[in-house]
């Protein structure tokens, strides 16, 4: 782990930025995360090591990347790429935050940052370099769906840093994708700031190659009657971690997720989100699929906080875990941690494998096996992709799923 | 019809304010009822100095003349206990524990050798006689036989011929280990291993006394076995250590209260508990525990810091725990099974009720080994003042696992906006071809069904019982009919006066 003598040495960016100091100098210490902290307790060890083991390295090769074709009317920005974004329509516009406001609102963030809990968001940091921190300011109606790409590049590991603020009122769907490559690692950060009124259909759709790496963090702040909806998938990762903090900073401001995440082989892919409900009236509605298959793990922990001044709050959390092979392992710790008395707050979790009755149900009406099994899954995929806001005849993600089956 | 209309009109003006009176005054009045047991025998007992060193350890095992063996384990254990730091994942806030301030080993002065209860010191008698609990011939409770332990050490048990005449054997641990030696050399430690944790580890060193029960195969036993555990002096900690080991296709309902005297200094009580239940047998243990909790400033009370875990090591066997835990300034337990018997089952019901200070971290652990093993988990915390009530639970599923199930569920209760619940449920799963089902949900206690009861004429307070009851109702059901009695009780006390 090169990159963490590195960062003990003080060796690891020649001229740093004030960011990159700051998060270094939170780093110094303690390089690493605690093994033994609920965040980090499952955590493959020798998979994260080999998260960390790629070098930092600037080069991009754009021949690598293969995106799905790009329809007129969607916008398209990449992560790094260097070109000045500034659309100003006449119902909207989408403007490059400059630097030193990007900067600035980092810092204020950081500034609460503990060293074990937003790990992955200061190593993020340490390493972005700024032209792979993107701010985006969007304010208007009627904003056509939106696509920002982040991709590793084999044998190097990438960090990208994305900073969206939502002005009042604003509505607009957002498709999130990040790509791995073959022996890569990747480290993105996203910070979304949703003014009042505001809402958003947040897709993340991220998926790997061979032996690819991913470290992806979701800080999300709400304010009052605002509307943030999540729909993610994960899958085909060595290893990936999706952190997921969302903080209803006022209350009265509504959430919903859809996750799911995808293991096979012997990869290891966990989801943690935390759920802070800092102000009265409080939604939260959240579903959480896992599907384990050979010899890997999938992992989802998910805590709802809801302290004394979140009172009438209504939250929801599910855990829904799918077991198809004897090797493969699931765990799941969906936890509630409540203060405010007049609050509606449930979970639940299962763990099974494919329903029986419903597989014997069809092969009696001549349905095969394998054909059975793919019809459960794909209606097991089905309401977490279809909270995805993406287009489907340019990312047919479903069968991208069935047919890696 | 005039009484009923006042009722219905004051049932009105109720709803009307209840929100301010929920918001003022029912934090304050929660558990305004006075710990009855809080008094202290005025008895001579024979202490040894404070502090904990291998020598201490060696006069316990002395006192106790115990063979070489026990001896060996006790010392093995402290040497374990010494390189292990006290855990603090739960974050639990308590001020550090003295381990050098503790007196580990506390006996009335009695005569040597007592051979019926007639020579037991009367003031004992007397003690049990006013937690309810009496031991004398002509009072005992019917068809439930007794083992009181006082401090550290096991004063009567009563019905041993009764017993006796079934084989079925109940004494003290330290009786046992004269008695029956080669089942607690078989058995001790076998299910909770003294390095198994910090407090585990702690007991296993100075252990001091504590119940033994062995069912020999086929019996069922003919009446509930109960222990009673009495902490009287406020400097020495608790160490008790319970065995209870079910042949096969036997069966045993065993019960557990205990309560301690009011003392402005916390006192520790570490206990260990390791049931075995062979092919077919089943072991019910249930457990009233109203230790002192400690004053409304938080001083005083008991940290209740216990091990219990049962081994279904036979094919078809059961274990089923419930508990009642209203006591104690903070609590940390976790009955736990061990499924390792082919279709053997496990079960855990629990009510949690936490007060003023309190805190209470408790669940079970259902660890899933062998094949078509079963489990359920129905816990109910019930929070208020302003105490932390959290469920901790484990649930995994081992490769072996096949066909296996487990169902969980995790309600809490909040009465007040300064209590909190927590729940953390850890659910793992290596086999496929088994189910695990968990669900939780925290509600409070519902004005629509308060103004409901109350305008049919039914009191407040009684109204805030019921329903309280009516909650808990999952678990008291699973009680023997003498605890379930007892519990509802316990719970209407300590609610008394809290809404409202």
């Amino acid at each position: 782990m090169e990159i963490i003598e590195q960062i003990k040495t003080n060796k690891l960016i020649d001229n740093p930025t004030d960011i990159q100091k700051i998060c270094l100098d939170k780093l110094q210490s303690r390089p690493l995360p605690n093994p033994k902290s609920e965040l980090w307790r499952l955590s493959n060890k020798s998979k994260f090591s080999n998260f960390l083991n790629y070098s930092v390295n600037e080069k991009v090769r754009n021949s690598d990347i293969s995106y799905p074709f790009n329809s007129q009317n969607i916008i398209r920005i990449t992560i790094g790429d260097n070109s000045q974004i500034s659309l100003v329509e006449e119902n909207y516009s989408i403007q490059q935050l400059s630097e030193n406001k990007v900067n600035a609102y980092i810092k204020e963030q950081i500034s609460c940052f503990d060293q074990n809990d937003n790990w992955s968001d200061l190593l993020n940091l340490s390493l972005s370099c700024t032209k792979n921190i993107l701010g985006l300011k969007i304010n208007g109606s009627k904003i056509p769906p939106i696509e920002i790409f982040s991709h590793a590049s084999s044998n190097s590991l990438k960090a990208k840093t994305l900073v969206i603020f939502l002005e009042k009122n604003c509505d607009i769907e957002l498709l999130q994708v990040n790509l791995g490559k073959e022996n890569s690692s990747l480290s993105q950060s996203t910070f979304f700031c949703l003014e009042e009124n505001s809402s958003v259909n947040h897709g993340v759709v991220s998926y790997g190659e061979n032996k690819s790496n991913l470290l992806n963090s979701l800080n999300v702040i709400q304010q009052k009657n605002s509307e943030y909806n999540l729909g993610s998938l994960h899958f085909k990762f060595n290893y990936a971690r999706f952190e997921i903090r969302i903080k209803q900073a006022t209350g009265s401001a509504k959430t919903n997720i859809k996750g799911m995440q995808i293991t096979k082989k012997d990869e290891q892919i966990s989801t943690y989100t935390k759920i802070d409900f800092n102000g009265p009236n409080g939604f939260l509605d959240q579903i959480n699929k896992s599907l384990a298959d050979d010899k890997s793990h999938a992992i989802f922990e998910g805590s709802i906080i809801v302290p004394k001044i979140a009172q009438k709050t209504d939250a929801s959390q599910l855990s829904r875990n799918l077991l198809l092979s004897n090797l493969a392992q699931i765990d799941t710790k969906p936890q509630l941690e409540i203060i405010a008395d007049d609050v509606k707050c449930k979970h639940g979790a299962t763990i099974s494998q494919l329903n029986e009755e419903e597989l014997f149900y069809m092969r009696t009406r001549g349905i095969t096996l394998p054909e059975a099994s793919k019809l459960q899954l794909s209606s097991y995929f089905q309401e977490i992709i279809s909270f995805i806001p993406v287009s489907k005849n340019r990312w047919d993600l479903l069968d991208k799923l069935l047919n890696e089956n | 019809m005039g009484v009923s209309f006042v009722k219905v009109y004051k049932a009105y003006c109720n709803k009307l304010f209840l929100d301010n009176m929920v918001k003022e005054n029912l934090v304050k009045d929660v558990v305004k009822e006075p710990y009855k047991y809080g008094f202290v025998t005025d008895i001579e007992t024979e202490k040894i100095a404070k502090g904990l060193n291998e020598d201490i350890i060696r006069l316990i095992s002395q006192k106790k003349e115990e063979p070489k063996y026990l001896l060996d384990f006790r010392l093995k254990a402290f040497k374990k206990w010494q390189k292990m730091d006290e855990p603090d994942w739960a974050g639990l806030g308590y001020k550090q524990i003295d381990y050098q301030d503790i007196i580990y080993y506390s006996a009335p002065k009695q005569k040597e050798k007592i051979s019926s209860l007639d020579e037991v010191d009367p003031k004992l008698l007397e003690t049990f006689d006013k937690l309810g609990i009496p031991l004398t011939e002509q009072k005992k409770l019917t068809n439930v036989a007794v083992d009181a332990v006082f401090d550290s050490v096991s004063i009567a048990t009563t019905f041993r011929e009764e017993l006796a005449e079934h084989g079925v054997i109940f004494c003290s641990i330290s009786e046992a280990v004269k008695n029956h030696s080669d089942l607690i050399e078989k058995y001790l430690g076998t299910v909770v291993p003294a390095s198994d944790n910090y407090f585990a580890a702690l007991n296993s060193a100075v252990f001091s006394d504590g119940s033994f029960v062995y069912i020999p195969k086929g019996v069922k036993c003919p009446m509930d076995l109960s222990s009673y555990f009495r902490i009287n002096s406020g400097d020495s900690g608790q160490f008790e250590r319970t065995l209870i080991i079910a042949e096969e296709l036997s069966s045993v309902s065993y019960l557990e209260g205990c309560t301690a005297p009011m003392f402005d200094t916390n006192t520790l009580h570490a206990a260990v508990v390791e049931l075995v239940a062979l092919d077919d047998a089943s072991i019910k243990y249930s457990t009233v525990q109203n230790w002192y909790a400690g004053d409304e400033e938080g001083v005083g009370g008991i940290f209740n810091f216990v091990t219990k875990r049962g081994k279904c090591l036979g094919k078809r066997s059961k274990i089923s725990w419930s508990q009642v835990e209203t006591g104690s300034a903070i609590t940390w337990k976790y009955p736990s099974c061990l499924l390792l018997g082919e279709e053997s089952i496990g079960e855990f019901y629990s009510v949690a009720l936490t007060n003023n200070l309190q805190q209470a971290d408790t669940g079970t652990k259902m660890i899933h080994i062998g094949p078509k093993t079963k489990s359920t988990i129905v816990s109910k915390g019930i929070s208020a003042g302003n105490s932390i009530n959290s469920y901790r639970g484990l649930v995994k599923m081992g490769t072996k696992a096949t066909g296996s199930r487990n169902y969980s569920q995790c309600d809490s209760m909040l009465i007040g906006d300064q209590a909190s619940a927590n729940t953390f449920p850890y659910i793992k799963s290596q086999q496929p071809n088994s189910e695990i089902e968990h669900e939780a949900s925290t509600c409070r206690i519902s004005e629509d069904q308060l103004f409901y009861l109350q305008s049919r004429g039914i009191e407040f307070e009684e109204a805030i019982s019921m329903m309280v009851s009516g909650f808990c109702r999952d678990v008291f059901n699973q009680l023997p009919m003498e605890f379930a009695a007892e519990a509802d009780k316990l719970l209407a006390l300590k609610l008394e006066g809290s809404v409202g």
